[in-house]
């Protein structure tokens, strides 16, 4: 018992100063409710704090569980900003009236109007497209030319993707739902779970993992996977992501699904103007080029080139749709998954 | 009128107060029950539901089934036989336990799939590529493996315990009589045993039910996805309280079948001489046999996971920046520590009062307080947070003060959402001590004119101290590698290692979550370690 009370006591002193560090708090600051985990952003916010003097407090999590917080927190809420990795959490967030309009040239100068939601709630801060991989042994890339074409036969047990419980497939098949109406959105998904390789499992990773040992020749996954593949620690997942090359689907037609990350301001900021600034920070040019790089996305910033690898594999030309869209039809498109068996 | 609902004493005041305390947020939840059944429940029940059940039902059979059979089988053999190793065995055997399952299936899907070591060594040595299939555990059947080999311990700890207390004299008996070994065990150890591995599979059962990470990661629908999901994508928090609604039944009746089977039986001992097993000395074929087994599960369950996590932060290990590892590591500890140790204060105060208040509302305590396991982690955050701004709310008209979230943005809340989350485990360890120690004693210092806290400091206490640390290191183990409470209840600028190892790993980062998870495998395992050395001390 001994070995319990001295334990316990050191900690729980440790605990209450730990717990009043946190009341206590800076004069200026400003507090982020992020799902993004980079290293490199901390390193970009402590840039922040030295520049501004305002210190930068950060809840990590899942994007449901932040936005679910700042609900249940209300009027009270701690959170003056809010980012996700995908629009269609944002929309929710402004749809559930946490987040509120900014009006600011800055923003608007470093943002694309189709990054940004309609009317102001949430900006996009990091692209990324929805892409076709494949084999480059077994798939020659004009046999490749839209999404809606993997339905054809000739893709029979060849399609590689993770599962419908995934919020980048409900991105993908709510632009669909914009862009040609649900009934082409159910036979769209109907058509690829027949063509499915294998049942889904694992992450977009998996998929082309899954293309270099043959379940599979073709996968839908984010760009950015495999520039991490490419700069893995791992050398066979570097042989591996070799074995695979880009294709931007529909480029003729409808363009390539592409998401963002954003960030929204709350409606009950208590640090408007310190959140207003940060916000500005990570759409300037100095932090998109390194807020992009972490995880191999595209800036927002149209003055900030992309990394030299996202630049080899050349321009693309993304769908048109606003991406709030995809947020509007999330529910339908998780609705169709579970009905045409989408596991 | 108090002395009707059972105030007669400090004891039952305090449970009752902290029974009230842990069933508030349950309550603020189940309010959303009587919510109007919605077009999304509609479309879940006729698309989803059937899965989930199926996908639920065959994980806890199997797992409960395969951890029962390697948990007991071992704990006999390190009880009854001195083979190679066994000693070490003894405790090594728990190790599997500071593995969180969740990192156990990333590492084994990176240890067998294709740019896995095992494959590359095929390929690049001998051209050899065989087919994925027998390298793919993403399916029911390696859920199964990964819960069975990460979990059993809970079945070995347990038994392993009781074993090593209450056989000797019965096995000793047996043998007299000319009973063969095989006998012993399925006429003796197994109906003995009952009560020690029934509540070890309990804990794996519910383990299994609430897990989330592995089925998620390996894309099968159970009832903690759907309900994560049906909140989520769905956005339909009715609808998962609903399915949570089910998924507690379910738990019910599983805790109702445990205390049927353990029945009125109750194998407590009068004279305090605990005689340990002699060990029989093994030689030859069997002594190697049995060290194999045991070594077998033991490198599936702790030695081949931690050597790839070992070889990943080796690779891996410049790419990760700014880790403040010391400060997570802190946090880490720091949170699991005080939460085991009021999770085991309250367990105690609880027990206590049921085992010597008799009566209907104490009757209910147990299984309130045991509650808490089966509500899936997301279901309490949400729970907790709502009382915890009630509070804050009603703080706030009596200072005066807006705008604050005094309670709510503190870790207070996160332990608080501990307490609810893992009570079970801290007091199924107390009660069973309790139970072991029988209550002979107690009614003998009482007869004594002591009194009921008095009798607890100075005779219940030492004699349960085995018991007691037990639920101490179960629980902190658990906190350690607890995720979804703490990821959604955490303060500003608060992680440790569990949540810094998922953001890597739900990053597909899994190399670089390596190192994380090592170190807290490593707390764990000098958790382990000191448990049983401070029992050997005791001894």
């Amino acid at each position: 018992m001994r070995f319990l009370n001295k334990g316990s006591i050191l900690l729980i002193v440790i605990l209450v100063f730990s717990f009043t560090t946190l009341i206590m708090g800076a004069e200026e600051e400003v507090n982020l409710y992020t799902n993004r985990h980079y290293d490199t952003d901390k390193l970009l916010l402590d840039k922040f704090e030295e520049k501004t003097n305002i210190k930068v407090n950060v809840l990590k999590g899942g994007s449901d569980e932040l936005i679910e917080k700042i609900d249940r927190e209300g009027e009270d809420t701690s959170a003056d900003l809010l980012i996700t990795a995908d629009a269609g959490r944002l929309h929710r967030a402004k749809n559930k009236g946490l987040l509120q309009q900014v009006e600011n040239d800055t923003l608007f100068n470093n943002v694309p109007e189709n990054l940004r939601d309609t009317e102001n709630y949430w900006f996009g801060l990091t692209v990324r497209g929805r892409v076709i991989v494949y084999s480059k042994d077994r798939v020659d890339p004009s046999e490749l030319s839209t999404y809606g074409d993997l339905t054809d036969d000739k893709w029979e047990n060849r399609i590689l993707v993770r599962s419908s419980s995934n919020i980048y497939n409900q991105s993908l098949l709510a632009s669909f739902i914009e862009i040609h109406g649900e009934e082409w959105a159910t036979e769209w998904a109907a058509g690829v779970v027949d063509n499915m390789a294998r049942k889904p499992q694992g992450n977009d990773r998996a998929q082309a993992t899954a293309i270099a040992s043959g379940v599979g020749d073709i996968a839908i996954m984010n760009t950015y996977y495999l520039g991490k593949m490419l700069n893995s620690s791992n050398p066979e997942e570097v042989k591996v992501a070799k074995q695979l090359e880009i294709f931007f689907p529909s480029q003729e037609t409808t363009g390539t699904h592409i998401n963002v990350s954003g960030i929204g301001l709350t409606k009950h900021t208590k640090n408007k103007e310190n959140a207003i600034k940060l916000m500005e920070y990570l759409s300037s040019v100095e932090a998109q080029e390194m807020f992009a790089k972490a995880n191999y996305e595209y800036p927002v910033n149209p003055n900030v080139e992309p990394s030299n690898l996202l630049s080899s594999w050349g321009e693309f030309k993304p769908q048109s749709i606003n991406l709030s869209k995809l947020g509007e039809y999330n529910k339908k498109a998780y609705m169709i998954f579970n009905r045409v068996g989408w596991k | 009128m108090f002395k009707k609902i059972g105030f007669t004493n400090k004891w039952s005041v305090i449970s009752f107060f902290l029974i009230i305390l842990i069933l508030m947020p349950s309550v603020f939840i189940l309010i959303g029950f009587f919510n109007p059944i919605s077009d999304t429940w509609l479309h879940i029940r006729r698309y989803l539901l059937k899965d989930y059940i199926y996908n639920s039902v065959i994980l806890v059979f199997f797992t409960g089934l395969f951890s029962i059979i390697i948990g007991v089988s071992l704990a006999w053999f390190v009880n009854a036989y001195d083979f190679k190793y066994s000693n070490f065995f003894k405790w090594g055997l728990i190790l599997p336990l500071a593995v969180p399952p969740y990192i156990g299936s990333y590492t084994y899907v990176g240890l067998l799939n294709y740019t896995g070591v095992i494959q590359t060594f095929l390929r690049n040595n001998f051209e050899l590529v065989l087919n994925q299939s027998y390298f793919n555990i993403m399916s029911l059947s390696g859920a199964i493996f990964i819960y069975t080999i990460f979990l059993y311990p809970y079945v070995f700890l347990i038994t392993h315990a009781f074993l090593q207390k209450q056989s000797a004299s019965l096995v000793e008996v047996s043998k007299t009589l000319g009973k063969s070994p095989i006998s012993i065990f399925f006429r003796i150890i197994l109906p003995i045993s009952r009560g020690a591995y029934v509540a070890g599979t309990t804990l794996v059962v519910l383990e299994v039910l609430n897990d989330y990470g592995v089925v998620k990661y390996f894309g099968i629908s159970t009832f903690s996805t759907s309900i994560f999901q049906t909140w989520f994508s769905l956005g339909d928090i009715n609808s998962a309280i609903r399915l949570s609604v089910y998924l507690m039944a379910f738990v019910i009746i599983v805790l109702f079948l445990e205390k049927l089977s353990r029945g009125g039986k109750q194998y407590s001992y009068s004279n305090t001489k605990i005689k340990p097993l002699k060990a029989k000395k093994l030689t030859g074929w069997k002594n190697w046999s049995m060290f194999i087994y045991a070594f077998t599960v033991l490198s599936l369950g702790f030695i081949i996971p931690v050597l790839q996590l070992i070889y990943w932060s080796i690779i891996s290990y410049g790419k990760i920046l700014n880790m403040n590892i010391i400060q997570t590591v802190l946090n880490s500890i720091g949170v699991s520590l005080v939460g085991s140790f009021i999770i085991l204060v309250a367990a105690v105060i609880i027990a206590n009062t049921v085992r010597i208040k008799k009566n209907i509302l104490t009757k209910n305590y147990a299984r309130i307080a045991v509650l808490g396991y089966s509500i899936p982690g997301a279901v309490i955050a949400v729970g907790v947070m709502i009382f915890f701004l009630k509070m804050d709310n009603f703080i706030q008209l009596i200072s005066g003060q807006n705008n604050m979230l005094l309670l709510s943005s503190s870790i207070f809340m996160l332990i608080f959402a501990y307490l609810i989350r893992f009570l079970a485990i801290g007091y199924n360890s107390v009660e069973s001590g309790f139970n072991k120690i029988g209550t002979d004693f107690h009614e003998a210092s009482r007869t004594l004119g002591n009194g009921i806290t008095k009798t607890f400091f100075k005779v219940d206490l030492p004699m349960m101290k085995p018991a007691l640390m037990s639920g101490f290191l179960l629980v902190s183990i658990e906190i350690l590698k607890e995720l979804p409470l703490t990821l959604i209840l955490r303060p500003f600028n608060f992680n440790t290692l569990a949540t810094r190892a998922f953001e890597y790993a739900n990053d597909e980062m899994i190399h670089e979550s390596a190192i994380l998870s090592l170190i807290l495998i490593f707390i764990s395992v000098i958790l382990v370690y000191s448990l049983t050395y401070i029992k050997k001390k005791g001894r």
